[in-house]
């Protein structure tokens, strides 16, 4: 027995000579809110699809609620699924859509009543029961997808870039509205996205994905601070990449020679053997950055080649020293700095990671 | 906006109206004529051609109600034929696919003529069919299938299926995969999920097939007059009969007309069986 409501375990789907999904494997525990995060095309839908028993896996396994479902069809799955594009059934009002599944169990007339009115006052939807999908809005359909999964009271719910097609107002306020729910019912969530905002502040867990493969697992809070790899620094958030080689620096801290041959410091989280290329990667929104000259350690100098102005925050891109650009954001505490002006920007050791080079590890 | 469409349409309107709507309108006229002596046509305005013909329970039993029911029943065939036809083509791509379609439209571009000729190749008496079933030792006398009503009804099936096939395919694939998924998902079979859920959305393509097949066959001419016996009475070859072989043009017209007002009302009660059923909820009302 495990706890795991999902376990994915060596997934593997080929279509021809293309491999869509690689290897992948991560587990979702019960109760748990998990994302798959990633590009177009990196395999996050065709994972989610092979949970549901849409795409028959190449190889590996697939266990639900420790049920090996690997090759068991759609139907016998019990599993929500929320569509992209609501997949409402056009010629079904909106509670024969809601009821379907239900019927099909052949339940009674009452309980399914009833349980279609649940589902639907839980989706904020009642009165609408006699209308046809396309009487709806977007955000309307988008409901009575839910409602419709919900329905059955499934354990394990998945949802297919759920909000994707709706306008960014109403995206946000479903967004809020899906993690109260999840939160409410304690339903296992399996979503799939490829906007980092929705997976960062819905999920418990994230899983990144890129070309077929997982390239971190981790809460969104250890993603956005400490990156596994420079794609996920890349996609999540917006990161500056400083390459250069590793240093030992004494004892606990690592640091970095870029090639203007200055040292930075960071304190060492990842093994990384002294010498080896590496990237130094900084939050834009981690340093300090100030028109009055600054000694001491970690503080790169350079000009202001870029100054964008949007109220509450400041943006500059600045050209060190070294040649390399650097983007930093700084909160609107301190006086604009004009474009062309001479900066000294500081960054704290915590605040700089250090990861191997692509390849190389 | 009447203006502005008129101009680019007059050419077309101007066709319809001397091809078309004046020839109907003569038709009406002369079914009210009388026929003289059995040879010279006489303006009247009498209604003996129709009470002639719906008087008549001979006529109404052999030629309008034989009509509706082969009409029916070759209709029915087609469907019965094409829907998995479409089905097929439509989870087909690329050359299969062009191939296929090649295939179902063959017969509607070969003149009914030729189409017809060629069947009684395969299936007369000492055809290949007959001469393939027998070596094969299926039965020992060639069986009649040429000059009857079987023969009718397989032709007008072979020439309506194409219609049925196109039309189904257009609505087979306006159906988003994901919605089969979908059903799959809350627990239906593969079965379930085509009768609960493809079938109804294919409906505005199999009516939409139905109505064209149905009045191309409940006015077949050619495929009767070519296959039909004595007793194919069908009411296109009998207004051609009656037209062209007795010379009764008022009897022939009051026949077409009867024959164009039962079309049009057969049809009125499909869209009004259809739009109960279904097609109501698929259409946007406005």
């Amino acid at each position: 027995m495990s706890d795991d409501a999902i376990q994915v375990s060596g997934v593997v789907k080929r279509y021809g000579a293309t491999t869509a999904v690689d290897n992948v494997s991560f587990n979702v525990a019960q109760g748990e809110f998990v994302s798959l995060l990633g590009p177009s095309g990196c395999g996050k839908t065709t994972t989610l699809r092979m949970i549901a028993g849409f795409v028959e896996p190449t190889a590996g396994a697939l266990r639900v609620n420790d049920r090996d479902v690997t090759h068991l069809p759609p139907e016998k799955r019990e599993l929500g699924f929320v569509f992209q594009n609501y997949a409402l059934w056009p010629h079904m009002t909106v509670a024969e859509n809601v009821g379907f599944g239900l019927k099909l169990r052949r339940k009674s007339r009452t309980f399914i009543r009833e349980k279609i009115a649940e589902s639907l006052s839980v989706t904020g939807l009642s009165g609408y029961e006699d209308r046809l999908p396309r009487q709806l809005s977007g955000g309307q359909q988008q409901r009575v997808a839910l409602a419709r999964a919900l329905a059955l009271e499934p354990q394990v719910l998945l949802m297919d870039e759920p909000l994707s097609n709706l306008d960014r107002a109403l995206r946000v306020t479903m967004r809020r509205e899906l993690k109260e729910l999840q939160a409410r019912m304690k339903m296992t969530t399996l979503y799939v996205t490829h906007d980092q905002e929705e997976a960062l502040s819905l999920s418990n867990r994230v899983v990144i994905m890129n070309k077929g493969r997982v390239e971190q697992v981790a809460a969104p809070y250890e993603l956005y601070e400490n990156p596994a790899t420079s794609f996920v620094a890349d996609f999540v958030g917006i990161t500056n990449f400083l390459e250069g080689s590793a240093v030992g620096v004494d004892g606990g801290s690592m640091g970095v020679r870029l090639r203007s041959g200055q040292v930075l410091r960071a304190v060492a989280k990842t093994a990384v053997t002294p010498g080896a290329e590496v990237r130094a990667l900084i939050r834009p929104e981690r340093v300090t950055l100030t028109t009055k000259p600054v000694d001491g350690e970690n503080v790169l100098s350079g000009q202001v080649i870029l100054s964008e102005y949007f109220g509450a925050v400041l943006r500059y891109s600045v050209r060190l020293d070294g040649g390399e650009i650097l983007r930093a954001e700084v909160h609107n505490f301190d006086n604009f700095v004009e474009t062309g002006a001479k900066v000294w920007i500081c960054v704290l050791p915590e605040h700089l990671r250090i990861i191997p080079q692509e390849g190389q590890g | 906006m009447i203006r502005r469409v008129l101009p680019p349409l007059a050419p077309a309107l101007i066709a319809l109206l001397v091809f078309v709507a004046f020839p109907m309108l003569w038709v009406v006229r002369t079914s009210f004529n009388e026929l003289e002596a059995g040879a010279y046509i006489v303006d009247a305005l009498t209604l003996d051609n129709y009470t002639r013909f719906l008087g008549d329970s001979w006529y109404l039993i052999n030629t309008l109600w034989f009509s509706i029911r082969i009409a029916l029943i070759a209709t029915a065939i087609s469907v019965v034929c094409a829907y998995p036809v479409a089905l097929y083509i439509a989870r087909t791509a690329g050359l299969q696919r062009n191939i296929l379609l090649a295939l179902i439209m063959a017969p509607l571009l070969i003149g009914l003529v030729t189409l017809v000729y060629g069947w009684i190749v395969i299936f007369r008496g000492g055809g290949l069919l007959n001469s393939l079933m027998i070596a094969l030792h299926v039965y020992d006398q060639p069986v009649r299938y040429m000059w009857d009503i079987k023969g009718v009804v397989i032709l007008l099936v072979y020439i309506g299926a194409p219609y049925v096939v196109l039309s189904l395919l257009d609505s087979i694939e306006r159906i988003s995969p994901f919605l089969v998924e979908a059903a799959r998902n809350v627990g239906a079979s593969r079965w379930t999920a085509f009768w609960k859920i493809v079938f109804p959305l294919t409906m505005p393509g199999l009516y939409a097939g139905i109505v064209i097949v149905f009045a191309l066959n409940f006015s077949a001419f050619a495929v009767p007059l070519m296959i039909g016996d004595s007793n194919t009475q069908m009411i296109g070859l009998v207004v051609y009969r009656e037209a062209l072989l007795n010379n009764d043009l008022p009897f022939a017209s009051a026949l077409s007309v009867i024959m164009v007002a039962v079309n049009a009302m057969i049809l009125m009660g499909m869209a009004v069986f259809f739009g109960r059923l279904i097609l109501n909820r698929l259409e946007v009302k406005r």
